[in-house]
């Protein structure tokens, strides 16, 4: 997949005098998940909303695969979870998922083969025939989310949508959406930056709204300085950062949070730097939870020299 | 199940404006005589519209019958501002006819408030614009609140034509021509408040809002459009824009000669539904 999924030309909107994006130029391809991550009212609903059709931008074009946001034609093509949308309270779940399924051209017999299998796969099977308003937070999301895999959409753009699930149901949906990246396109807007962590090789990330993108993979494994990130169980923190850093190869050690440590190292020259660290671990008898290659997400988006 | 789901892939097909437009339709019937919620609105119009058959209606036939019987140029009803200068030849239809037109406009304004503004508030159009457009959501809203009114119509109209059976059983064929004149009337009447409450359900947040304005609105509106057609005899034609400016001089009228006013509530539809279309298209969801 190599195509051009969404194409944004200075792109901008203003809500009452502020500025939610601000002269954004963009395009992806389709390929593999997407995380859109910025703090708070940095723009990234306005972004999502955009691009679903729900919002008309200020100034600027969009379009996904080749077509204004919310035309005709990407229909069952795009999908999307809404931020805080909530299903119809007088109908089931079931009676809005086929009716959904209908919309993007399923005859009623398919619609209901398509709706019993997305239900089956967010384990809302025995909520069916349940209205809205009867489910917990966690199940009203997972059937928000059900209802943006009805078909095969390409795109599907997702907001916030671990947020308020339990981890059983985090993982649920983390799966489904690695199962479905072969076939689809994720863009997903998370505050969660160890669940963008696991899915997504590209990071579009929101400032001011600003957007920048970041091929976090690609760039790290281009660079000769590479990173490996340390999380310890409790651990005497001058004294391992000066022998982390004494050790051969290691460019720079910095410890961003309690029991956390980033080592900086040339890795054409120290390929097996994660032995070293193991057999430095081991001789000081400090216990560690993790070691990772590369720097956490966090780490990499906003605390990067 | 990941199987099923392909084996159906292949025979999608793209549904087209109408197709979606009877979806659309569909889905509002069910929410009218398929839900808990429509079910006791139904239930609430059948059982007033019982009482209105039973009492005030029945009651002025029957005056009206005598009337008929003894003098044809004055009646109970022209004493009470109901009377009309061409009668129905059922008299029963007269006075459904002078109530109905009070009614069923009151009616449409309530009942069609709620066509997008509380799915538009929840979110819950989100997900259907994900699957339809604006254009198809808009228009299918309003064709469907359409139907149930046209069904409630028809039923109130039926229920009378069974009144003037129970009364004499042979004026059947006299009063079927009759019946359909007053269907496809009050149905023209009724088009364009539904259209002007399509207009306000997709600006405003709820369906109580969107009656408060349109109440405002048509208020103000006859008011400050009478005042200037008072001084400006020329801008007498704003009259037009008024839904149900027509009313009383429709109210005169009988049969399939009341459709002489039909493009009236026509035009004005079109206008209104041009203007909510406008609005809808450019409101964020």
């Amino acid at each position: 997949m190599s195509s051009t999924i969404i194409q944004c030309q200075q792109l901008n909107h203003v809500y009452a005098g502020k500025v939610a994006l601000n002269d954004i130029n963009v395009e992806l391809e389709a390929g593999e998940a997407i995380g859109l991550v910025g703090p708070n009212g940095a723009g990234k609903t306005t972004l999502l909303s955009i691009l679903s059709g729900f919002l008309h931008p200020t100034s600027g074009t969009v379009s996904l695969f080749g077509q204004p946001p919310g035309a005709t034609q990407l229909i069952g093509k795009v999908s999307a979870l809404p931020q805080d949308a909530r299903l119809d309270p007088s109908f089931t779940l079931k009676e809005q998922f086929i009716f959904y399924a209908r919309l993007q051209g399923y005859t009623t017999q398919q619609a209901i083969l398509e709706v019993n299998r997305v239900l089956e796969a967010f384990a809302l099977s025995e909520a069916a025939d349940e209205k809205p308003g009867v489910l917990s937070h966690g199940m009203a999301k997972r059937a928000a989310i059900a209802q943006a895999l009805i078909g095969k959409p390409t795109l599907v753009l997702l907001d916030e949508p671990t947020a308020g699930l339990d981890p059983v149901n985090v993982r649920t949906v983390r799966s489904i959406i690695a199962e479905q990246t072969s076939s689809t396109t994720f863009i997903i807007s998370s505050h969660d930056l160890a669940e963008l962590d696991r899915l997504c090789r590209r990071i579009l990330l929101l400032e001011n709204g600003r957007l920048q993108i970041e091929n976090i993979q690609v760039d790290e494994q281009q660079s000769a300085t590479r990173f490996i990130t340390l999380q310890m169980e409790s651990c005497p923190a001058p004294e391992m950062t000066a022998k982390l850093a004494a050790l051969d190869g290691v460019l720079q050690v910095t410890n961003p949070q309690k029991n956390e440590f980033v080592v900086a190292y040339n890795a054409e020259k120290h390929p097996t730097m994660d032995q070293q660290l193991m057999q430095c671990l081991q001789t000081n008898h400090w216990q560690y939870r993790q070691l990772s290659h590369g720097k956490t997400l966090e780490e990499k988006l906003f605390f990067s020299e | 199940m990941i199987h099923a789901s392909l084996l159906v892939e292949d025979k999608i097909m793209q549904p087209g404006f109408f197709n979606h437009l009877l979806l659309i339709c569909q889905f509002e019937l069910n929410r009218s005589f398929a839900t808990r919620k429509g079910l006791l609105s139904m239930v609430t119009f059948a059982v007033i519209w019982y009482f209105i058959l039973l009492y005030p209606l029945r009651f002025a036939a029957g005056i009206a019958v005598q009337d008929h019987g003894l003098n044809q140029h004055f009646s109970l009803f022209d004493f009470i501002g109901l009377g009309s200068s061409q009668h129905w030849s059922i008299p029963e239809f007269d006075v459904f006819w002078q109530l109905a037109l009070i009614i069923f406009p009151m009616l449409s304004i309530t009942m069609a408030a709620d066509q997008t503004c509380s799915d538009r508030a929840r979110g819950t159009l989100r997900f259907m614009v994900l699957r339809s457009s604006r254009d198809r959501i808009f228009f299918g809203r309003f064709t469907g609140v359409m139907l149930i009114q046209a069904l409630l119509i028809s039923a109130a109209a039926f229920s009378t034509l069974a009144l003037v059976l129970s009364r004499d059983a042979s004026l059947f064929t006299a009063a079927l021509s009759d019946l359909f004149a007053l269907i496809v009337n009050l149905v023209l009447i009724v088009l364009p408040f539904t259209a002007m409450m399509a207009a306000l359900s997709a600006q405003v947040k709820s369906a109580r809002q969107a009656t408060l304005w349109a109440i405002l609105i048509w208020t103000f509106m006859a008011g400050i459009v009478s005042g200037l057609a008072y001084y400006v005899p020329g801008l007498d034609f704003l009259k037009l824009l008024i839904p149900g400016y027509q009313l009383s001089e429709v109210a005169q009228l009988s049969g399939w000669q009341a459709l002489q006013l039909a493009y009236i509530p026509l035009i004005q539809s079109l206008v209104l539904l041009t203007l909510g279309r406008w609005i809808m298209t450019r409101q964020t969801l």
